[in-house]
């Protein structure tokens, strides 16, 4: 047969397979299946002389079927596929065997292996037998980007891509824009106005021809995939939106630290967070609530961050805000006794540290404890005398116990994923961490994506952080969404579902398990239709067709049959 | 129990020196290099940490500073230039201000004017009392030979009108001992205002009676040769100090003490016992004198970097202390009898107010102040062993 010149490589891993493995004896006892031209071993398949050799013999002895034993196909199917293209193969007319997850690492006879090995091989070459080749299709890219979130990073990368010249929604759950900054008074770390940066933003949101502003909205469900995506908003009246891309920027909740016993928020009037603190600032007037002007003013670090009883992590920009406080009191209140309670002083980043040098210069003493077994208590005073409250704790770097008097105390609560981000997260097809924050695909080398292709994760939904960091992201994952909107159009999976229309009994089983809402129901014929754009060939479909309507390219009957016959058979 | 925080203690403390303690940002360079701290006692880190946070109770009932001898390799390692060694300094100035209940202290080491004021009007009074009670004799320019002895010298107690050689000399022994009686009475009275703030007040900390007296020969040792000053580093100044320290002790002896032994008519040779204890002291002083005031001008050596004004009070008090009595023993040999009157009048006029201000209110306290602190560490390290053997007793 021809068409069934075979090329079958067994692949050493150094010693990871070939330890466990007679690799030799595998390739010798291939060279007796029917079609196999050339059966060989070689230390490293992936390496590229293990590729060059494969593109080599295809060449040289017209080969039209390879098969690779190696590692699992997750790892490097895509590099031999590479590699049959190179040669001037279609890529599909291949199949990989995997003996080293499945056989070496997972055994120990080594004659059990290698038989094991054998009866692996020989399925994938019955396999490869049956494949087909299979075209590549891509699809355009909607030039339209969703952004999900109206607060700074979503403002931020609403405005970036629409200043693209490209179209942009932007959703918002709330009623207004502008998210958690609209409630801050001054930034760190140079005391800028946040309204300033904020209301200059929205102004240009609300005026900009390319961006459409969708308040009080939520989604519930996204179709689609990179390029193609859909959703019905439930916006008033129901409004279906396609776009190409998404930004993911639903942002933080602040922690709410009435579960720190010791702090007493929420009994004692006079323990505020550090949001309460904001919108006093903000107003303009730091008063006790009795109306006084305090004397003393505690400012308490890692509330709910960095403990194993609330948070692990820290949330980056308290300690900064705190050093922000510290410079606002000393201007409006410049007689005030200042304490700033600390577990670790985190100032990091431009122009953080020498705000920490400028606020140690003030009326204020900088505190240690111990964030994780000695947290301060706060009481009522007894004698009122000096301060309405007392804070007592161990102070680290002194030994001592102290105690610290207060009218106001200022608890620096940390950020906290949003109490709905485990849903959000299953709309989008992304994943969540185990403090609920999105996942980026690497924190490094892709830190504003996620393993869906086409969804960005920016801003506090991400992990927590300040403004700088916020916008940084926003505008990284503009340039990503731009630069697809600029390649125009976008690969899309080849192993999709067909329906046999004269096999089709019409029952639409099919469209009540797919995932993807890929399956239409043609009324005029009475059968079902599946859109192989949104298709992501996951087989579902084709295993619950009652008749066997339904095909699954690259995974037909006869392809699976074929390789559970050549495992289990002896040629 | 718990300190109280006072961020106004810091504004308070910086009167008494230098103070970047905020640079601090508790490496422990300091402590790790300092050859005088130990368990129990360590410094200087805590006490900066305690200045930063305004622990003054902490501060007063600590005897640390007066621990340290100020070699200055603290502030030479430090990496953030806080100078810890000049920290323990002004903690020192601080707590001599503490221990002293009439608040004078407190008064010299804030403010130079009133320090200056104390000063001049002493001088005033004795150069008053002088002109008034005890004058120069009328013939003392008419015929100065009268007040020459066989040897040449000027007959020193019988420079004044109205009064024998004996009864002068009665006179000024007893105001030397009325002075050298007040001066104690203050300095005995702050000591035990010291006892209270370090011993009593310390409730975690039961003093077991016998070590008061198992532990007092502490107090002696520490008193006549600074055994901790002679662990730092720099071995010179530990013996330039024991030099200056029994050169002044032989010189208040004989002056307070003997002085009918010493202020005699009589000059003896040079190479009498007499005149030798009495160069001694005069160069162990001097000596003294030379290295800091080189030392405090140039600013080179860190221990004297930083001075205080009551630093210079100091030497210029003693310098022309040492001055005046070194040329009214010149005038004396050379048969001056008018001069010898004014120089000694002028002596006393400046040996009063520094002994009467530096030695209760200012800097000289330390003499008293270091060998009761060692004194009252020795008795907490009693104390905690005595606790620990209790409480092995009580386990076993």
């Amino acid at each position: 047969m021809e068409g069934n010149r075979i090329g079958v490589y067994i692949c050493w891993c150094g010693t990871n397979i070939a330890k466990t493995v007679d690799v030799e004896k595998v390739a010798e006892e291939m060279k007796l299946l029917d079609g196999v031209v050339v059966s060989k071993s070689y230390h490293y398949m992936c390496s590229d002389p293990g590729q060059e050799m494969i593109v080599n013999d295809i060449k040289e002895h017209q080969l039209k079927r390879i098969v690779v034993a190696a590692c699992s196909p997750r790892i490097h199917e895509l590099t031999f596929r590479k590699a049959l293209e190179n040669a001037g193969l279609n890529p599909y007319m291949f199949q990989m065997a995997n003996i080293r997850e499945q056989v070496s690492w997972v055994h120990s006879d080594r004659e059990f292996a290698t038989q094991k090995a054998i009866q692996l091989v020989r399925g994938a070459i019955h396999r490869v037998r049956l494949h087909e080749p299979l075209e590549k299709r891509s699809v355009e890219v909607d030039p339209a980007t969703l952004v999900v979130g109206g607060g700074i990073s979503g403002i931020t990368a609403a405005l970036t891509i629409a200043n693209a010249g490209k179209k942009v929604y932007l959703i918002e759950k709330s009623d207004k824009l502008g998210g958690h900054i609209a409630n801050i008074d001054l930034l760190f770390p140079n005391l800028q106005q946040a309204s300033h940066v904020i209301q200059s933003k929205i102004e240009k949101i609300r005026e900009h021809p390319n961006i459409e502003v969708f308040l009080e909205s939520e989604i519930e469900k996204i179709y689609g995939f990179i390029g193609n995506f859909e959703t019905n908003l439930n916006h008033g009246i129901d409004k279906k939106l396609k776009f190409g891309n998404i930004v993911i920027a639903t942002g933080m909740k602040p922690f709410v630290p009435d579960v720190v016993q010791s702090y007493g928020y929420g009994k004692l009037p006079n323990v505020i967070t550090s949001l309460e603190f904001e919108k006093m600032l903000m107003e303009g007037s730091i008063k006790t609530k009795a109306g006084f002007e305090p004397k003393h003013i505690a400012i308490i670090h890692c509330v709910g961050s960095r403990n194993s009883k609330t948070n692990d992590y820290c949330s980056r920009s308290c300690c900064s805000t705190a050093l922000k406080y510290i410079h606002q009191i000393n201007s409006a209140l410049p007689e005030a006794n200042v304490f700033d309670i600390y577990a670790d002083m985190r100032s990091f980043g431009k122009g953080c540290e020498e705000l920490y040098t400028t606020a140690s210069k003030n009326n204020v003493a900088f505190l240690m404890f111990d964030q994780e077994n000695e947290l301060p208590i706060i009481q009522a005073s007894k004698s009122d005398k000096e301060s309405n409250l007392v804070i007592e704790f161990k102070e680290i770097l002194s030994g001592d116990m102290i105690m610290v008097p207060a009218d106001l105390v200022v608890l620096m609560v940390g950020m906290e994923a949003q109490e709905n981000a485990k849903l959000t997260s299953q709309i989008f097809g992304i994943s969540v961490d185990k403090n609920r924050f999105y996942m980026e695909k690497h924190p490094k080398l892709d830190p504003v994506a996620t393993t869906t292709e086409g969804v960005y994760v920016v801003g506090a939904c991400q992990s927590p952080k300040g403004v700088i960091d916020c916008v940084s992201q926003a505008r990284a994952a503009s340039a990503r969404v731009l630069a697809s909107i600029a390649q125009k159009t976008v690969e899309i999976e080849v192993t999709t579902s067909t329906v046999t229309e004269e096999v089709c009994c019409g029952c639409q089983t099919c469209i009540s398990v797919c995932p993807y809402k890929a399956i239409s129901f043609l009324e005029d014929k009475s059968v079902s239709f599946v859109n192989e754009v949104l298709c992501k060939g996951c087989g579902t479909c084709t295993s619950a067709c009652p008749t066997g309507a339904i095909h699954s390219k690259h995974f037909s009957y006869k392809q699976i049959l074929s390789q559970i016959i050549g495992i289990l058979s002896n040629n | 129990m718990s300190y109280k925080i006072n961020l106004n203690f810091k504004k308070e403390l910086s009167k008494y020196g230098a103070g970047n303690w905020n640079e601090c940002f508790h490496c422990g360079n300091c402590t790790a290099i300092c050859p005088l701290t130990e368990d129990g006692f360590l410094f200087p880190r805590k006490g900066i940490r305690a200045i930063q946070m305004g622990m003054d109770q902490k501060i007063e009932s600590n005897v640390d500073p007066w621990m340290c001898y100020y070699c200055g390799e603290c502030s030479e390692t430090c990496p953030r230039d806080a100078n810890p060694g000049e920290l323990m300094m002004t903690l020192r100035r601080y707590l001599t201000a503490a221990y002293d209940w009439t608040g004078l202290s407190k008064k010299f080491y804030a403010s130079a004017r009133w320090e200056f004021g104390a000063i001049i009007f002493l001088f005033l009074l004795i150069v008053a009392l002088f002109a008034i009670f005890l004058p120069p004799s009328s013939k003392i320019l008419s015929n100065p030979s009268a007040f020459i002895n066989a040897e040449g010298g000027v007959m020193i107690n019988q420079m004044v009108e109205g009064f024998s050689a004996n009864q002068f000399l009665q006179i000024i022994h007893h105001g030397d001992w009325t002075m050298a009686i007040i001066v104690a009475l203050l300095l005995v009275s702050n000591i035990f205002n010291m006892f209270y703030k370090v011993i009593i007040k310390d409730k975690t900390t039961k003093i077991p009676l016998t070590a008061y007296i198992v532990e007092f020969w502490h107090l002696i040792y520490n008193f006549a040769f600074q055994p901790k000053f002679s662990k730092c580093e720099n071995k010179n100044y530990w013996s330039g100090h024991l030099f200056l320290m029994t050169g002044y002790t032989i010189m208040f002896i004989v002056i307070v003490a003997l002085l009918p032994l010493f202020q005699i008519e009589e000059v003896k040779p040079w190479f009498h016992w007499q005149r030798l204890l009495g160069y001694y002291a005069t160069f162990g002083i001097l000596y003294f004198l030379t290295v800091t005031t080189i030392g405090r001008i140039r600013k080179k050596d860190i221990k004297f970097k930083f001075s205080h004004p009551s630093d210079w009070i100091f030497i210029v008090m003693l310098g022309l202390t040492s001055i005046t009595g070194i040329l009214v023993h010149i005038f004396r040999l050379t048969g001056l009898p008018m001069l010898t009157y004014i120089m000694y009048v002028f002596h006393l006029a400046v040996l009063v107010p520094m002994i009467v201000i530096e030695v209760p209110f200012s800097k000289w306290a330390h003499l008293a102040y270091r060998p009761f602190a060692a004194y009252f560490a020795r008795l907490k390290k009693a104390a905690w062993q005595y606790q620990v053997n209790k409480g092995k007793v009580i386990t076993v």
